[in-house]
């Protein structure tokens, strides 16, 4: 065990080093160092058209060019990708104008493979012999307990047992997609989607359909569209709407910045605890800065578990509350009444 | 009230988890305290930019913010009495 150790650290502290963009030229400025680390930390970390293959222990790398294309959505907009010149094809300023960018990227390609992973492991350790109640093998075991965990727990739970199985197909999705997500990115040559915030606010936004649809459900499209009014005077709606609209949003909103920032923060440590090595620019630093490095991304192992469940459980408790809306709705659309009542009696 | 005599979706056997109960709970009060901000927001923002758009100087940013301070408190106070009538 302490010989595997020792080999990891070794080969984490050769591959960091092989990594390095300039090298460890000991006449290059701590300045010159530290700009170096910090575009080299965060061009690991955004999205990028290019899918870079790094060399372990040499100092090239093999980019593979993902292809580019997009809609033009304004009128003589041109949507030709244009050749930089460098050779890397990264995105070039001015093309998005008037062009809608569907250019897969990094990123798309994690998430393609996080959905392949999903659907595969799903259907091969779901598919077991129906006739005995209790699935054989490790995987099957695993994925059992996880799946009973996310009904039992998260969607009846939190939304309660009459409609909690109805949102469990859609939170089960959400949980595998993100943990199969988040996962990936703590393998070399692979990236983090989830630290993306595009992809973290289109998953807050599936929920938040879900969570309307869910408040439809329960209390109507009237009693739902009541619940925006604010159950105040019909005279104060033209405020009250966009204040009880805004308000909507607030909870994807925070769905969306959870997982984001969560996910990049753990990169960012990662990468900056190891770029210590050539900011300070002496190898004994890695002594110090691979053990650190190596535990928070330990944490980063359960934080990808814990964001996938922190994930899911909001998502349970916001359509939870709105199927429970249909109560609220009810007190909310006798006052609005009253009240309407009080203002044509003073009239 | 009707609803209070009828136990809620999911509320009969207890099977709800603490904190799906208490976010319940606690979400009408929240949704009173957002009106007290969200007022304010909507008018400081709704002003702001239409005195951008029609070059009025701060006169709309002005009176749009105290019209969104005063809808704020007002639907924050209506939903507060109205909880409060409630709970009786």
């Amino acid at each position: 065990m302490r010989k595997a150790m020792g080999l990891l650290v070794g080969l984490m502290t050769s591959v960091a080093f092989a990594s390095s963009p300039g090298g460890h030229d000991d006449s290059t400025p701590m300045e010159k160092e530290e700009q170096d680390v910090a575009a080299y930390i965060l061009h690991h970390v955004v999205d990028s058209n290019e899918y870079e293959f790094e060399v372990p222990l040499g100092d090239h790398h093999i980019p593979i060019h993902l292809p580019q294309f997009g809609i033009p959505i304004r009128a003589g907009a041109s949507c030709e990708p244009r050749d930089t010149g460098d050779g890397h094809g990264k995105a070039v300023p001015g093309w998005s104008e008037g062009c809608l960018d569907l250019s897969i990227t990094k990123h798309t390609v994690m998430m393609w493979l996080a959905a392949l992973l999903l659907v595969g492991s799903l259907l091969l350790f779901s598919n077991r012999d129906k006739s005995k109640l209790v699935p054989r093998g490790t995987a099957a075991n695993l994925f059992e307990m996880l799946v009973l965990f996310v009904r039992d727990e998260l969607a009846i739970k939190n939304i309660g047992k009459e409609e909690g199985p109805r949102y469990t197909p859609y939170l089960l999705t959400a949980f595998f997609f993100i943990l199969f997500m988040n996962l990936l990115g703590l393998f070399p040559w692979m990236a983090t989607a989830t630290a993306n915030i595009a992809v973290t606010l289109a998953l807050a936004l599936c929920t938040f359909v879900l969570t309307q649809i869910a408040g439809i459900r329960a209390a109507g499209l009237g009693g739902y569209l009541a619940h925006l009014t604010g159950g105040v005077a019909p005279w104060l709606w033209p405020i009250m709407i966009p204040v009880e609209l805004l308000g909507l949003f607030t909870k994807p909103f925070a769905l969306t910045m959870r997982l984001f920032a969560n996910m990049l923060a753990g990169h960012i440590v990662i990468f900056f605890l190891l770029g210590l090595i050539f900011m300070l620019g002496h190898p004994a630093v890695a002594l110090v800065s691979v053990p650190f490095a190596m535990g928070i991304y330990l944490l980063e192992l359960f934080v990808a578990f814990v964001q996938a469940y922190v994930f899911t459980m909001l998502s349970a408790l916001f359509i939870g509350m709105g199927v429970a809306m249909a109560h609220h709705h009810d007190e909310h659309h006798a006052d609005a009444a009253h009240s309407h009542d009080h203002g044509r009696a003073h009239h | 009230m009707a609803e209070e005599k009828e136990p809620r979706e999911g509320e009969k056997d207890g099977e709800l988890s603490e904190t799906a109960r208490q976010m319940r709970a606690a979400e009408p009060y929240i949704s009173a305290v957002w009106k007290l901000v969200g007022g304010a927001v909507v008018g400081v923002l709704g002003g702001y930019f239409l005195d951008k758009r029609l070059g009025t100087g701060p006169w709309l940013l002005l009176g749009l913010s105290l019209v969104g301070i005063s809808v704020g408190f007002y639907g924050f106070l209506h939903e507060m009495n109205r909880l409060g009538k409630g709970r009786r």
